[in-house]
């Protein structure tokens, strides 16, 4: 592709202690594109989405916005950068009923200044209806939802907003089969719009449906980044465990493209 | 289960979450009985209790209790606590004192008594904000400092001889009639409404307002509620506490200008324990110590139920220390109240 990325991460770093937590990771994404991010727990995958949301300071390391260096102090930046990510911890204020929760840090306001609370209430609606057709509960604290009702209103809070680059850190863990269709349909009508998607997933035959790429992380570094028609299940999964791609991967791929 | 903090007029619930008062709602509810049933009873037990004087009485000691709750409230809220503010409200009175005796205009002096308060405040916000000192000690320390400096500053002594001007706020009142008789003495007709209450008032509908209608106060219970949701949300979580503090300092400031004008003398110690019948009023008025949840209205109430308590128990003759016993026990009666609601 010759267009320029959407976002460029290079040479990013991220320590705890004596644990790297990224390590050297460069990875970069296009309009229209959706890559998976995989690895096993503790990879360093949610650290890295963090660090692109502004909401973790990397040690060390580049971002490009549109081919322009940014350092993104706080999720603020990110956002205003249209970088929207959906928290694998979901992130809401459990006191707080869904629209409130959507609008949280960009509540909408009247003339006067005071929230205008029947506003978002509608916005809320719409938005989530997009996601979830029967969600009923729009004014109940959140603490009292299921964990799929809260993670669609996590979703819901990412798409509204004008975006241009999606993270979303395991966005259907908790979510039952139809909103997870749902969520996949979402994903291709995005992409369709020109939107990135980062989607950090276990789920193999999602990323496998989904994904234009797949990168995957163990031990905190990028260990493989291909296409997804160049790798096959197994062989994800092999760099998932071991690092590294089947021995016999580099023969059979040149089998196929001959 | 805990409460939405929107208020759910304007909006179209579900019906039946309509009809169902959520938990919140029902601790206030019964906090209100609580009150109604106290003035009930003292009533009974004492003529003099349910008076219009005394009634004025009570207005006048609650106001500071409420001033204080409401700052108080806000700083609950946030999942914080200000232990300070007895000690600040009596820095604030001092300093007001001093700046009268210096010819500093009264209005001016009270102005920058408040000052003072959110100066406190400010400190006490950017010690738990900046150093990342819990706020059970960044305000105990402030309590100490505040408390210290009014004493050095005063060399411990009141100061006294303020002027009628001074004594204004605190024994002044609204709408007072009185009538001069044939033999020179004045009847008062209508005692009025204390400015202490009025002030009370206006800046309890002022932080509610701030509380349910503006950002400030959404993020406030955001950031109570889940400090690092909130900031993963945008919301400038230490900005936030910072200004619940300079409130609960400036109201502490407020309360102190009313509490010594009342006197018509600043005195360095007074209002020690303070901060304990400020937390108890937000506690029993429903406020969780663990963030996110409180409100002006029930702050009132439970300003009202100590305020009131304190007045029936002097009335019907009960000592301070058996006082003390009882609003303890009160107390502990609504923390429990509240944990109950919260185990579910
Ligand atoms: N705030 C933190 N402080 C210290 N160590 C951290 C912190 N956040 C993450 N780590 C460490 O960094 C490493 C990577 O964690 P990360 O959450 O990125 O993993 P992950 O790939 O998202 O795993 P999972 O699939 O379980 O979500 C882990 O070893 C973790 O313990
Ligand atoms: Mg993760």
């Amino acid at each position: 592709m010759s267009q320029t990325p959407l976002v460029e991460m290079i040479g990013i770093e991220k320590h705890f202690g004596g644990v790297r937590a990224v390590d050297h990771v460069s990875l970069d994404l296009y309009p229209g594109e959706v890559v998976g991010v995989l690895g096993h727990n503790g990879a360093g995958k949610s650290c890295l989405m963090r660090i692109l949301a502004g909401a973790m300071i990397p040690n060390a390391g580049e971002i490009r916005v549109n081919g322009k260096a940014v350092a993104f102090a706080d999720p603020n930046d990110a956002r205003a950068a249209g970088i929207e990510t959906i928290y694998q911890t979901l992130a809401l204020a459990d006191h707080l009923d869904a629209p409130s929760n959507l609008f949280l840090g960009r509540e909408l306001k009247t003339w006067f200044g005071n929230l205008d609370d029947a506003r978002m209430l509608e916005e809320s609606r719409k938005v989530l209806a997009r996601l979830n057709p029967n969600f009923k509960n729009l004014s109940d604290p959140v603490s009292s939802l299921s964990g799929g009702q809260r993670q669609v209103i996590a979703i819901a809070r990412a798409i509204y907003f004008d975006t241009k680059v999606l993270i979303m850190d395991e966005p259907t863990a908790a979510l039952g089969p139809s909103e997870t269709a749902m969520v996949a349909d979402l994903i291709r009508q995005l992409q369709a719009e020109g939107i990135g998607i980062l989607l950090v997933s276990h789920d193999m035959h999602d990323v496998f449906d989904l994904c234009n790429r797949v990168v995957v992380m163990n031990k905190g570094r990028l260990v493989g980044a291909h296409g997804i028609e160049e790798v096959s299940k197994d062989d994800v999964l092999s760099l998932i465990v071991k690092g590294e791609l089947p021995a016999d991967w580099s023969a059979r791929n040149l089998e196929a493209a001959q | 289960m805990s409460q939405a903090i929107k208020p759910a007029s304007g909006r179209a619930p579900t019906p039946l979450a309509s009809l169902m008062p959520d938990a919140a709602k029902i601790h206030r509810l019964s906090a209100l009985l609580t009150l109604l049933l106290l003035i009930a009873g003292f009533a009974l037990a004492s003529q003099a209790f349910f008076s219009v004087n005394n009634a004025l009485t009570v207005l006048l000691q609650t106001s500071v209790i409420g001033l204080l709750g409401i700052g108080m409230t806000l700083v609950i809220i946030t999942g914080g606590i200000d232990l300070s503010v007895g000690s600040v409200l009596a820095l604030s009175g001092v300093g007001t004192a001093m700046a009268v005796k210096a010819g500093v205009p009264v209005g001016l002096a009270m102005a920058l008594g408040v000052a003072i308060g959110a100066a406190c405040g400010a400190v006490n916000g950017l010690v738990v904000t900046r150093a990342k000192i819990p706020p059970f000690v960044a305000t105990l320390g402030m309590m100490l400092m505040a408390r210290g400096l009014a004493l050095q500053l005063t060399g411990a002594a009141p100061i006294s001889q303020l002027g009628e001007a001074f004594g204004r706020l605190g024994n002044g009142a609204l709408f007072r009639m009185v009538e001069m008789q044939p033999n020179g003495f004045p009847k008062v007709i209508f005692p009025g409404i204390p400015y202490p209450a009025i002030l009370l008032a206006v800046v309890a509908v002022g932080a509610a307002y701030l509380l349910r209608r503006r950002q400030i106060g959404r993020h406030i219970y955001a950031t109570g509620s889940n400090e690092e949701a909130a900031r993963l949300s945008g919301v400038r979580v230490d900005q936030t506490k910072l200004y619940a503090y300079v409130m609960s300092g400036a109201l502490a400031g407020l309360a102190g200008n009313v509490l010594m004008s009342r006197l018509v003398t600043a005195q360095p110690s007074e209002g020690v324990m303070y901060e304990l019948d400020a937390i108890a009023a937000a506690v029993i008025g429903g406020a969780s110590l663990s963030g996110g949840v409180g409100t002006v209205s029930g702050t009132m109430i439970g300003a009202f139920i100590i305020g009131i308590l304190r007045n029936g128990l002097n009335m019907a003759g009960v000592s301070a220390f058996i006082q003390q016993i009882v609003i303890g026990a009160v107390v502990i009666g609504a923390v429990w109240i509240d944990q109950m609601r919260n185990r579910r």
